[in-house]
């Protein structure tokens, strides 16, 4: 994923909500919040990163930024860093 | 928030009543399971514990008559069991309301409830599930036990009671065991519990609780859901019968 831009990996994300939660896109604004607005309780977060790293062919689980990810851009941010740290850019 | 005097009278009376026939009624039956123990095995002694559990419960639900009123609604015709029962979550007295239904059942709860006098006695030897305090593969693995002994399991996957009428978003480990262990699972709502007490009040209004227990839903109906989307479906079932209830 290090040569993904930021739109590619808000998109990516979003399919990964859509085709595994089934939420609808209307609800994947940057500010919603994971839990209270989203839904996801602490063992769905785990369906998620095993998604997410299906999705993004990355390793995210055991890294304790994890923990600290409350809205969508959070998470966008986040695999934004893993990408770039990936590409070897930091 | 301005008291009425008749609240104040009911509370004063319900409190007294409540503790002593706890006690009365914890006393008489620890001295029937005291008696009863040595002939019986584990199992049977589980089952007698959960028995009795349900017959305080079934007590405790009548103590504030008049002023509290179940009301018990099945809609359920075929009954099945052994199921997992998912209720919404609005008062501490919602584990006792539970009572209403029938045949052996284990309640997944919080620590709180643990801490009750009697109640939290009676449920520790009856293997009630403190969420809080066991892994998820531990509740799975319990929880399956336990249906496949045809004990029926009682949750409240809100978590936390509620501090309006909405509904909070479900967690999804009840759901989990369900596809886990492909029993039914059935809807209940609860309404009007939210008067005695809601949380963080001690106040009891007079009150109509109802309870409603909607029909099954057969894990045929839901087994190609994920964890998710199983308890987002179930909560959107709650929700509106509550919405048709209020």
């Amino acid at each position: 994923m290090g040569n993904m831009n930021r739109q590619q990996i808000e998109e990516w994300t979003n399919e990964v909500f859509e085709e595994e939660f089934e939420i609808s896109a209307e609800k994947l604004k940057p500010d919603a919040q994971i839990f209270s607005d989203l839904g996801l309780d602490s063992l769905d977060i785990v369906d998620l990163i095993v998604a997410l790293q299906k999705k993004f062919n990355v390793t995210i689980r055991g890294d304790k930024r994890v923990v600290e990810i409350r809205s969508l851009e959070d998470l966008y941010n986040y695999l934004e860093d893993i990408g770039r740290e990936n590409s070897g850019d930091i | 928030m301005k008291v009425r005097p008749y609240i104040i009278f009911v509370t004063l009376l319900f409190y007294p009543v409540f503790l002593s026939v706890s006690l009365i009624v914890s006393l008489v039956l620890i001295a029937l399971g005291i008696i009863r123990r040595p002939f019986l095995t584990k199992r049977q002694a589980q089952r007698m514990i959960r028995l009795y559990m349900l017959i305080y419960g079934k007590i405790v639900i009548r103590l504030g008559f008049p002023w509290i009123r179940i009301r018990y609604e099945d809609m359920d015709s075929e009954h099945p069991h052994p199921c997992i029962y998912i209720c919404n979550h609005r008062s501490a007295s919602d584990p006792f309301v539970m009572a209403v239904l029938s045949g052996e059942f284990v309640q997944v709860v919080n620590t709180w409830p643990f801490k009750l006098p009697v109640y939290g006695f009676f449920a520790r030897f009856a293997g009630y599930l403190n969420i809080r305090q066991i892994s998820i593969e531990s509740f799975l693995a319990q929880g399956k036990k336990l249906l496949s002994q045809s004990v029926a399991i009682v949750g409240f996957p809100e978590g936390t009671r509620s501090t309006t009428l909405k509904m909070g978003p479900f967690h999804s480990a009840m759901f989990r065991l369900a596809l886990a262990s492909k029993v039914p699972i059935v809807p209940i709502c609860l309404q009007g519990t939210e008067h005695t007490p809601a949380k963080g009040s001690l106040w009891i209004c007079p009150t109509e609780v109802k309870v409603r227990k909607l029909p099954a839903i057969s894990y045929d109906l839901y087994k190609d859901m994920s964890p998710f989307k199983l308890k987002n479906y179930v909560r959107d079932i709650i929700d509106k019968q509550l919405q048709e209830m209020n």
